[in-house]
């Protein structure tokens, strides 16, 4: 193609000449991103509990990346420069006006990157908030409430399809200026290069200070770290009583796991307890004095005294079964997808047997981290012994 | 000595309700001696293993929970497993006398809806002990 271009018109590949504009840094940083955002993207909209370590990680992924590449901004090359493609607004309704073509990203497509940039961030920390205020781990569980967390999470998911939309923007931007200058802009971020052409808007040339860059970003990364660290390692206030009552434990583990108080108000433990001659079709009364002597510790660590998701979520108890945890609405939302064989298959036996799938159910923290359903093989070959 | 140095740290261990302060000879002998009448360990066999109707719905048997074999781990409705009932299966069974009473007490109402006589509490622990 080249030599054709030669015979006919010889000034053309002068003028063509291409010129490298996105360093390998830009383009590892774009492609990453990518793959980041589509692993968090999937996993946060439709994945199920088990994919949310994929999620923290693809959202932390994108996030440190989007934090080097703004030190980039200051010391990669021409184009990676932030000088070179912060707009001005002026400079924005010049490019729409038909404005001068730009060889790095032109004034629209600069402003799509920062507010990537930005929406990023803040997604990333209105996640961490959520994961510490809701979940009690990371680094901001010992500063965010349960109730805060859950506003954090509301900003985070509309922050999300936010996201969707700029991406949806962003690649429909990419498309027009494709064809509109007639070059394939995607093409360029993948071999880094885009022709040279005359009346180019034109950039201040500046060499990149590598060693400088890297070095911040080591820094950076130092300091997050030492951070997430200190923050991790304070105590998280309102957490569940960590130890059952050893006279709770036996007497009201004989027939199934002794639930955590913090999974009931102290309504629903009272009204459990003034009828245990008929305890969900079976006997399970106490003498007086040990009835009393349980029932003052579940009211002293119910629910109210718990800042956790469950001691949240399981205390909206159903109106005409208030102390049945597996009657909650929250408890049949979650669990809705779950077929009938597998709670009634022989690890599990029965849905109220929470520790067979939930490996803290003990402790009352029901963390998506410990959720281990016994797998389909092992449920059939047990059924059929 | 030795007996006691097993003993010891099987007591420590064990939770607080569970004391061992009889045997299953001494509670055949104290309910025997209530009913005025001897054990007779067919007649717990029985009562173990029948279906009865004036319980709750959900527990028609003691073998909902216990199977028909007491030398064998039971399981209760939840699926939580139950240790075998036997002493031979299960050496603490039968020796605290305030458990085996509550656990009849409960037992009993939801299976027969209403408490085991002294009679038929010797029979069972005869069974059990004869296993
Ligand atoms: C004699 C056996 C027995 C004893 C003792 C017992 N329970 Fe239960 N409990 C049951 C059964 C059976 C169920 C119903 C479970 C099911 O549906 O799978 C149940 C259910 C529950 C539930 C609701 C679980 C769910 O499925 O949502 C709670 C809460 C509960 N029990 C608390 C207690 C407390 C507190 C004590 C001690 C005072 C206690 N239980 C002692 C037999 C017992
Ligand atoms: C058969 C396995 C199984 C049993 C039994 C079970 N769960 Fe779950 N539970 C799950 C699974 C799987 C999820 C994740 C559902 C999802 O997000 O798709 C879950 C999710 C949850 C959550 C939400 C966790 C989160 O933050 O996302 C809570 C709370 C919970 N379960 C409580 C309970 C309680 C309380 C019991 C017992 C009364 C119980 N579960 C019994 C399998 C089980
Ligand atoms: C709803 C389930 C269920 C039914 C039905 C049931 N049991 Fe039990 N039984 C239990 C559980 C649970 C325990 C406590 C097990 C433990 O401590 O390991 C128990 C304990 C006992 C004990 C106490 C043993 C000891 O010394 O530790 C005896 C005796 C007993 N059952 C007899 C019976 C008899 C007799 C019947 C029928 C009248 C019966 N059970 C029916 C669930 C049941």
């Amino acid at each position: 193609m080249g030599a054709a271009m030669l015979q006919r018109n010889p000034e053309t590949v002068m003028l063509t000449a291409r010129v490298k504009v996105w360093d390998v840094f830009v383009r590892l940083f774009h492609w990453s991103l990518v793959a980041a955002i589509t692993v968090a993207a999937l996993t946060g909209f439709l994945a199920d509990a088990a994919w949310i370590r994929w999620h923290i990680a693809a959202g932390l992924a994108a996030a440190g990346l989007v934090l080097a590449r703004i030190v980039w901004g200051f010391g990669g090359p021409t184009y990676a420069r932030f000088a070179d493609f912060v707009p001005r607004p002026a400079a924005l309704f010049e490019h729409l006006s038909e404005g001068p073509r730009h060889r790095g990203h032109n004034p629209l497509g600069g402003a799509m990157v920062l507010a990537f940039m930005a929406a990023i961030l803040v997604l990333a920390v209105t996640g961490l908030a959520l994961l510490g205020g809701v979940l009690k781990t990371g680094p901001l569980a010992s500063l965010v409430s349960f109730d805060t967390g859950h506003g954090f999470g509301e900003v985070h998911e509309l922050l999300a399809f936010a996201l969707l939309a700029m991406v949806a923007l962003h690649v429909a931007g990419v498309l027009l200026e494709s064809r509109r200058s007639r070059e394939n802009l995607a093409a360029s971020m993948l071999t880094g290069e885009k022709e040279a052409r005359p009346g180019d808007h034109p950039s201040r040339p500046v060499a990149a200070n590598a060693m400088a860059a890297a070095a911040v970003m080591a820094l950076l990364a130092a300091i997050l770290l030492a951070a997430n660290a200190s923050l991790a390692s304070r105590p998280i206030p309102r957490m569940p009583v960590a130890t059952l009552d050893p006279v709770y434990a036996e007497e009201c583990g004989a027939c199934h796991m002794a639930y955590h108080p913090s999974l009931l108000p102290a309504a629903s433990w009272q009204a459990l307890m003034a009828g245990l001659e008929d305890h969900f079709g079976e006997n399970a009364s106490l003498d007086e004095e040990t009835a009393a002597e349980i029932e003052s510790w579940l009211l002293a660590n119910a629910a109210g005294t718990a800042d956790t998701k469950p001691a949240h979520v399981l205390a909206r108890t159903a109106e005409a079964n208030p102390f049945t945890l597996t009657e909650t609405p929250f408890w049949k939302h979650v669990h809705g997808d779950l077929p009938e064989a597998l709670f009634a298959s022989k690890p599990v036996g029965s849905a109220s047997n929470c520790a067979a799938c939930h490996r803290d159910a003990a402790s009352g923290l029901f963390s998506p981290f410990a959720i281990d359903v016994p797998s389909p093989t092992r449920i059939n070959k047990e059924t059929q012994q | 000595m030795k007996a006691h140095l097993l003993i010891l740290p099987a007591l420590l261990m064990a939770s607080p309700a569970f004391a061992a302060d009889t045997s299953p000879a001494e509670l055949l002998a104290r309910y025997s001696a209530e009913a005025g009448t001897a054990a007779d360990p067919a007649r717990g066999r029985e009562l173990f293993l029948a279906n009865h109707s004036g319980g709750k719905p959900e527990t028609p048997s003691c073998t909902t929970c216990h199977t028909d074999d007491p030398r064998a781990a039971g399981k209760a409705r939840t699926g939580k497993a139950i240790d075998p009932l036997a002493p031979s299966a299960n050496p603490e069974r039968l020796t605290d006398s305030a458990k085996v009473e509550k656990w009849l007490g409960r037992n009993c109402d939801s299976v027969l809806g209403r408490a085991c006589t002294p009679g038929e509490k010797a029979d069972i622990v005869a069974w059990l002990s004869s296993l």
